[in-house]
């Protein structure tokens, strides 16, 4: 795959992104991630460059020696514009850190954007599978897939006592966190996030919003994952995952039924508004977006709205975000052109008899 | 306020001197600085130095050790009176000291769960809430590794700083030599293949 070829860039494939999967009302994705890191190497933070090259040398000749999937795209982020990196954040392929590092760093992802290896993140290789709606089964087993043909070309630093070992002591262990993207409006309405938190907390599981900081998260989405990685087995993280994201799942909608019974009108109201405003806007910022595309998502499920599809409106959410924007106006757009540039997607998306 | 021994962190610790019943002065230490006044404050011979002495010598031993010291002071068998470490694990393979793991929170090397093992295990109780903190997942099976890439890698990695080596001596038939090696090994590599002959 070369870096010139626009598709790739402009046009999410992201089977996460389809709004189909089970419990797709609630749940957006559903990831599971292992951390690994090679024998006889310090941990990417400590390594020089020299070593980082020979690290993604070693990476790359063992991820195409193995069967991954049947289309791989690889790519070097050293040769990549700072654009072209924050699209591949925006979409979930890499982290943040890795594309603000510095130093040999790669990516290499399947086609349909579900299995994505980041190499030369804090750790030498970061696995992760993302499925669509609430699929923790087949995520994990996907991802163990390509764990188990991994280990047998390279390596892995374990120990007896501390399992695989990580730069950072919070992934010890299995190396594994499970992370479910969920989309809660109603409990963000009614200021029932708070509970969420506490509770899943005391469960050994985090909660955080997505977009932006703290409580307050852009869009109401948030990541539920498991805290612990040692001490249980990855069968046991698994099932604590199954049993504590229903719960919150099973919350989220009695609060969107209690909501549209007793609140009817309240919810008509907001949720049509926001679709009037994304329908008419001729500038938008990417909070205003995503706010009024969580209340559109939460019509679309109550069946307020008909003509939108889930699909629509989650393409949306990382259709609209800056470097998305950037790329596909192909020009370094200031603050305000961004606004409108975004104002022109989101209307075109939503324009009656288009979905 | 700022901590009178080293300048720098808040103070939440106050020592007072007082003589003949009635304070003479006082000092606010930071949490840090306070792991080594209080060996001297405490120590037999030294309980009697005046508080702003031990402050200099600490302060002194600081600078002059900066991360050193706090592993020293958090080893087991701690700082011996005279200012020698008693035991001051450091990792031998990426030279990551207990001090510099805690500002950072990283780990330079997978070596350093062994190093730290004695500090690591309540730590990873709290952050793991698992007691005693051991590992209860899959591991690879064992010996069906392939390390071959990596010794390929590092050999390569060798080979070429001889040939750096051979080209700074302009022994320049000794780096011919040597970059055919290296281009045979990359090209194994890349063919997928184990390298002719490839050990190290
Ligand atoms: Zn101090
Ligand atoms: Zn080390």
């Amino acid at each position: 795959m070369s870096n010139e070829s626009p598709d790739y860039f402009t046009h999410p494939l992201g089977e996460w992104l389809k709004g189909t999967g089970p419990d797709h009302d609630v749940v957006i994705s559903t990831r599971v991630r292992l951390a690994r890191n090679i024998k006889g190497f310090p941990f990417t933070g400590r390594a020089d460059l020299k070593q980082r090259g020979d690290l993604l040398r070693i990476a790359n000749e063992a991820l195409h020696r193995v069967h991954l999937e049947k289309s791989v795209v690889t790519l070097d982020l050293q040769a990549l514009s700072e654009t072209e990196r924050d699209i591949l954040v925006e979409r979930h392929l890499i982290s943040r850190e890795l594309a603000g590092a510095e130093g040999p760093r790669g990516v290499t992802f399947g086609r349909g954007e579900m299995l994505s290896i980041m190499v030369n993140e804090e750790d030498h290789l970061r696995l992760q599978w993302i499925k669509s709606g609430f699929d923790v089964d087949r995520a994990f087993s996907a991802i163990r897939r390509i764990d188990l043909a991994l280990e047998k070309v390279l390596p892995f630093a374990t120990s007896e006592q501390y399992g695989y070992l990580t730069a950072c002591p919070t992934n010890v262990g299995t190396g594994m966190r499970i992370s479910v993207m969920v989309h809660l409006p109603a409990l963000t309405l009614l200021d029932h996030v708070e509970k969420v938190f506490k509770a899943a907390q005391r469960m050994n599981h985090a909660v955080r919003g997505l977009y932006g900081e703290g409580t307050r998260a852009f869009g109401d989405m948030y990541q539920l994952s498991n805290q612990a990685t040692l001490g249980r087995s990855e069968e046991e993280i698994v099932s604590n995952v199954k049993a504590i994201v229903p719960q919150v799942l099973e919350y989220e909608r009695r609060m969107r039924g209690e909501l549209y019974t007793e609140k009817r009108e309240f919810v008509e109201d907001k949720v049509l508004r926001s679709l009037a405003l994304l329908r008419s806007a001729r500038r938008l910022s990417v909070q205003e977006m995503m706010s009024h595309l969580s209340m559109v998502r939460l019509g679309v499920d109550l069946k307020i709205i008909t003509d939108v599809t889930m699909n629509t409106v989650n393409r949306l959410f990382v259709t609209g975000q800056p470097s998305h924007l950037q790329r596909e106006a192909r020009a370094t757009l200031g603050p305000t052109e961004r606004e409108a540039r975004r104002a022109e997607l989101v209307r075109s998306q939503l324009a009656t008899g288009t979905n | 306020m700022d901590c009178q021994c080293c300048q720098k962190k808040p103070a939440h610790i106050r020592v007072c001197d007082i003589d003949d019943n009635v304070m003479s002065e006082q000092f606010n230490i930071c949490a840090d600085c306070w792991i080594f006044v209080k060996r001297y404050l405490f120590d037999q011979e030294r309980h009697l130095a005046p508080t702003r002495e031990v402050l200099n010598e600490v302060r002194q031993l600081i600078s002059s050790k900066e991360s050193t010291a706090l592993a020293v002071a958090e080893a087991p068998g701690g700082l011996a009176p005279t200012g020698k470490p008693a035991e001051v694990p450091v990792c031998p393979d990426c030279g990551m000291t207990l001090a510099e793991f805690k500002a950072k929170g990283r780990f330079g090397c997978p070596r350093d769960y062994e190093v730290f093992h004695t500090h690591l295990d309540p730590l990873l109780e709290r952050i793991h809430d698992t007691t005693p903190p051991r590992h209860k997942g899959r591991v690879p099976a064992a010996g069906e590794s392939d390390d071959s890439l990596v010794r390929q890698r590092q050999q390569v990695a060798r080979l070429k700083d001889q040939l750096q080596a051979a080209v700074t001596q302009e022994n320049y038939e000794q780096a011919a030599r040597l970059r055919d090696q290296i281009n045979a090994l990359e090209n194994a590599v890349d063919a997928g293949k184990a390298a002719p002959g490839g050990t190290a």
